[in-house]
């Protein structure tokens, strides 16, 4: 390699350099008492990816989906009236979770306990023997969680009181990033899911940094790693509140792949050409929406990765491809597997590295971690996070309570 | 159980591996590569790698619907090749070691599985 240091790129220290540079402490990472303070500041009360509008395609439509950190068990339904709603799995009698599929489509709800019958919109609708209780129907009347989409993707906020809209929250110009992504159109996607004992922050921040690639993906991500940018720096970064953008390197060398993979790469790049889904801003773009979800916006890898927490040590990823509109050919599926493939190719390399990490977080032996400025997306993650625990620490101070 | 001769007319050569690779899911694909040997799968690369296209072009003169049993049977080699291409030319003797990271990625759903 003797590329001149001049003709090497610079990452964009401007962008980052308001992060500071200050190690960042260990303990949240690992810590119980730290992840029970992310839990109630962060995580019960902040929008968070659960789906997509692809999942209730008629009224009548639902998916169940678990949320263990809040032990939380929820029923997102699409209504007569095609509005998306929300609600706990639990019947307003005593409690007894409602649904045990994971999704389907009916016209209601009933409680297999004493047949308490809910509708669509979350409304008692009929109870055996009802004249014998001393409540109204209007009371028993599912309870509701707040539910609202942007670009296809269905978030919800565990917060009952929470008052600030998701677009709010995304800020104009995410949110119209999002509508512009391919998400916003896709029909179907493919999953792929994985437990991990890591910290949800050590699992998220894997993928938020490109430190790590020219080792552990040196041959998937061969591609990467050119004389100009030997490490694949991102070209930049960019903060919007609490969530924060990467742009990616634009010039990959393909030489280096097969003749097999450039027709496989090929027919994928064909395929989205055909369906107008590039070019597109959000092509080179990784979106890192607060907390825990990512968007890569490039439309032939076009996937979304949300990290939920399960304990101070464990962490659950649901990664999905998502597709605009049926395959037309057998090439378009031939091209829709590979895609597929590679995404859970790369993602499974990081696997026993973030693992690693976390083993050697909860021996105790550090006391502080190390970013430098690839990793700057870490460290704002970190920044904001703690400063969340912080504000909810002094809300509980405030309300005489303990946090 | 030995399945009949079953692929599209012209492809005869890949009748050795349908039995072993042509699985109609993505996950069942997935974990057939993964439970392979190196020699079964450089073989399998070595018949298909020089097909890919003929494959390919000859499937894509149907609409998906149009394709019948002999096609789709096809079409799933070709997917199971993908896989295979993934563990021959790129991780190669790293194989085994990607096979045990990739037990950890359950897939949970796929649109290209072919009933």
């Amino acid at each position: 390699m003797n590329a001149d240091a001049t003709t090497v790129f610079r990452p964009p220290v401007e962008k980052t350099a308001w992060l500071g540079t200050d190690p960042i402490p260990a303990r949240p990472y690992y810590d119980p008492a730290y992840y029970e303070l992310e839990r109630k500041a962060i995580f019960m009360r902040t929008w968070l990816n659960i789906g997509h509008v692809c999942e209730l395609p008629e009224p009548g439509s639902f998916i169940r989906r678990e949320l263990e950190f809040a032990e939380a068990s929820l029923l997102i339904v699409r209504g007569k009236d095609d509005v998306i709603r929300a609600f706990h799995n639990v019947c307003t009698h005593r409690a007894t979770q409602l649904v045990r599929e994971a999704e389907g489509r009916t016209n209601g709800f009933v409680c297999p306990y004493h047949m308490w019958n809910f509708g669509l919109d979350g409304q008692l609708r009929s109870a055996p023997e009802f004249e014998n209780f001393h409540t109204t129907k209007e009371d028993c009347a599912l309870k509701q969680v707040p539910v609202d989409t942007c670009g296809g993707l269905i978030f919800i906020n565990l917060d009952r009181t929470n008052t600030q809209s998701l677009r709010d929250y995304l800020g104009e110009h995410l949110a119209g990033r999002l509508e512009m992504a391919p998400v916003a159109k896709a029909t179907g996607f493919s999953e792929y899911v994985y437990e991990l004992d890591a910290n949800w922050k050590m699992d998220y921040d894997n993928f938020q940094e490109s430190y790590h690639l020219k080792f552990i993906h040196s041959r998937t991500g061969a591609p990467s790693f050119t004389p100009g940018n030997p490490f694949g720096h991102s070209e930049t970064y960019d903060f919007y509140g609490p969530h924060r953008t990467q742009t990616f390197w634009p010039h990959v060398d393909m030489s280096v792949t097969s003749p097999t993979q450039q027709v496989l790469m090929g027919a994928a790049a064909k395929f989205v050409m055909e369906r107008g889904l590039m070019p597109n801003p959000t092509n080179r773009e990784y979106y890192a929406l607060f907390p825990s979800f990512f968007l890569l916006g490039s439309p032939t890898q076009h996937f979304s990765h949300m990290v939920y927490p399960l304990s101070a040590r464990k962490s659950r990823g649901v990664v999905r491809l998502y597709w605009v509109g049926e395959p037309q050919c057998a090439s378009e599926m031939l091209a829709r597997e590979y895609c597929f493939l590679v995404a859970r190719e790369i993602h499974s390399e990081d696997v026993d590295v973030i693992r690693a990490g976390q083993r050697g977080l909860n021996s105790g032996a550090l006391d502080h971690l190390h970013f430098q400025q690839m990793e700057s997306l870490c460290r704002h993650l970190y920044l904001v996070s703690s400063e969340m625990v912080e504000a909810y620490k002094d809300e509980q101070a405030a309300k005489g309570e303990t946090a | 159980m030995t399945p009949q001769a079953t692929l599209p007319a012209g492809f005869a050569a890949g009748e050795p591996y349908v039995a072993r690779w042509a699985a109609t899911t993505t996950a069942e694909r997935a974990r057939r590569r993964s439970e392979s040997t190196p020699d079964e799968r450089q073989a399998f690369f070595d018949a298909a790698a020089p097909r890919l296209q003929d494959a390919m072009t000859y499937l894509d003169a149907k609409s998906l619907a149009a394709l019948d049993a002999a096609d789709k049977r096809l079409l799933n080699l070709m997917m199971a090749f993908s896989h295979v291409q993934m563990a021959v030319e790129v991780h190669r003797e790293m194989e085994p070691r990607h096979a045990a990271w990739r037990e950890a990625m359950v897939i949970t759903r796929s649109t290209t599985d072919l009933a």
